[in-house]
């Protein structure tokens, strides 16, 4: 397609940039890099912010404190700070062979995976907290007078009911993740953001390259919110967890 | 060293909406306006950089003055020369939204760009170095195996590693300083960029005899000025300006000015620049 006067400036589209080579496989490595760094940002996420929101909850007032400072702290501050904070800062204090390691093993990706991680397990600890307080009180009470510990009840009861409840909001929030993982190219990650404007800039094909970023993501997201909206359906516990259509009777 | 596309994008929209014409010639617009407005860096010595003293100085910006000198004689009338930040990212968008005349930078002149921009004559030539530790292994090209080199993502320097020296691990960062801090801490074996940028990047830096500048020019990189595409009145006005000046040796006191002995980035012109530069002036 040729438009010789695009918007008052000369421009002409040039579709074929995202599948010849080697852009194409710029994008699929992008992609690839932007999936990997988000799964197991996720994955440690997801860790801490069931740790970190199960300690809000407990009765013992010290977890409650560390659990509390530990999301203030880092949700509190933007994720691009974290990410040189975990790139330029933290490894500078580790012991010199440890450093040099992971200067070797790929310390942008791991000091990304870092900074993503604990910024969106704060986040995620929220919603795990919103999720156990909306559980009545009297479901601890009865766990516990069945002779289970606090622990145990947690474990047992508690948490997976919660889990549950907070689909739709992790959903959220992990579509966030997927979305701020873009920020780790501010650290040599070369993720998915990465890979458009790299194409963008060697072939001035801006609209085509941002196009194809756009529809990725938009993609990715999309079957993500898929996925967990059938992960939300099968997990349901009938009568516990009212659904519209099931609240009759 | 970059040029954005997004900013490019949206420009282009804006203005379209706005219905600002494009078709106004630039002198017309200075005639009209009463002033010339130039774009360039605040940040990149000895081009365009605030100084100590807190003034917006360097060879580019005393360069578009002597084109503004120029344009007032054209016009016969006196014109206000102003300045605004322009970087690599948004150097077209603003030439294309009319809010800057020129862009007097750091631009290097390439075919891509040239799709886009018109380019004045060539005002300087470097090419792209590396910067490394003392004592460093690295000493160019040949060197690079296996070795973490950081670049700038978009710059010049940073494609023609990727092409002809695939077998250097390329760690891009989106500007220099975090580029060069990774560099101090050690993260990277050497970072490269145009030789006169590193020049003006390690006699800022607080040790400046810790770094090297090594290898021979692996780019070439021809700075220009640039400004709206198919305006060939004006593009002529800031040519004679520079041919002017290269002529009758203004050109070389402000090099010795900003390049020279005593400056703060010695940078010595080589006798194939000077002669470059000689023979870009055509005759009167």
């Amino acid at each position: 397609m040729l438009l010789s006067n695009f918007l008052g400036i000369p421009y002409e589209f040039q579709w074929s940039v995202l599948w010849e080579a080697p852009y194409h496989t710029w994008l699929m490595d992008g992609l690839l890099m932007t999936l990997k760094i988000s799964a197991i940002s996720w994955l440690f996420g997801i860790l801490l912010g069931i740790l970190f929101g199960a300690l809000r909850t407990v009765p013992v007032r010290p977890l409650r404190t560390l659990a509390a400072a530990y999301v203030e702290f880092f949700r509190n501050v933007p994720l691009l700070v974290w990410l040189f904070f975990w790139y330029f800062g933290a490894p500078e204090v580790l012991p010199e062979p440890i450093r040099q390691w992971l200067i070797h093993h790929g310390m942008e990706f791991w000091s990304g995976v870092a900074g993503i991680s604990v910024y969106h397990g704060a986040r995620m600890s929220e919603v795990i907290r919103a999720g156990i307080q909306s559980i009545p009180k009297t479901q601890l009470e009865a766990g516990l007078s069945s002779g289970l510990s606090v622990s145990q009840t947690y474990r047992l009861i508690i948490i997976p009911i919660a889990l549950r409840l907070i689909i739709p909001p992790v959903t959220n929030e992990s579509l966030n993740l997927l979305k701020n993982s873009s920020l780790a190219m501010t650290i040599g990650v070369a993720e998915l953001t990465f890979a458009t404007r790299q194409i963008e800039t060697y072939t001035a094909k801006a609209f085509e390259a941002f196009t194809a970023g756009t529809l990725i993501y938009l993609a990715l997201c999309l079957s993500i919110a898929y996925v967990m909206n059938r992960v939300e359906r099968k997990f349901a516990i009938p009568g516990l967890i009212a659904r519209a259509e099931r609240a009759e009777h | 060293m970059r040029r954005s596309g997004v900013l490019l994008v949206i420009a282009m929209l804006i203005f379209s909406l706005s219905g600002v014409s494009a078709g106004e010639p630039t002198l017309e617009k200075i005639k009209r306006t009463g002033a010339f407005t130039v774009g360039t860096r605040t940040g990149s010595p000895p081009f365009g950089y605030i100084n100590k003293k807190n003034e917006w100085v360097g060879f580019s910006i005393d360069l578009a003055q002597l084109v503004h000198k120029n344009i007032e004689k054209k016009l016969g009338q006196p014109v206000k020369f102003e300045l605004k930040e322009s970087t690599p990212a948004t150097r077209i968008p603003l030439l294309y939204s009319m809010a800057v005349d020129l862009i007097a930078g750091t631009m290097t002149d390439t075919r891509a760009r040239r799709e886009n921009v018109d380019f004045s004559l060539t005002f300087f030539v470097t090419g792209a170095q590396f910067m490394v530790k003392k004592r460093s292994p690295i000493r160019g090209v040949k060197d690079l195996v296996g070795k973490r080199i950081g670049t700038q993502q978009g710059s010049t320097n940073e494609r023609a590693l990727r092409e002809r020296y695939p077998q250097a691990h390329l760690i891009v960062f989106q500007d220099q300083p975090s580029a060069f801090t990774a560099l101090t801490q050690g993260k990277l074996d050497a970072y490269t960029n145009d030789g006169i940028q590193l020049w003006g990047l390690k006699y800022k830096a607080p040790n400046p005899n810790d770094w090297e500048i090594v290898g021979e020019w692996y780019t070439y990189e021809p700075y220009g000025m640039a400004m709206r595409k198919n305006d060939s009145d004006f593009r002529q006005v800031v040519n004679v300006a520079l041919m002017e000046a290269i002529e009758g040796g203004e050109y070389f006191k402000l090099y010795d000015k900003w390049f020279g002995p005593k400056s703060e980035t010695p940078y010595p012109l080589s006798p194939e620049a000077r002669t470059f530069l000689m023979m870009e002036v055509v005759p009167r």
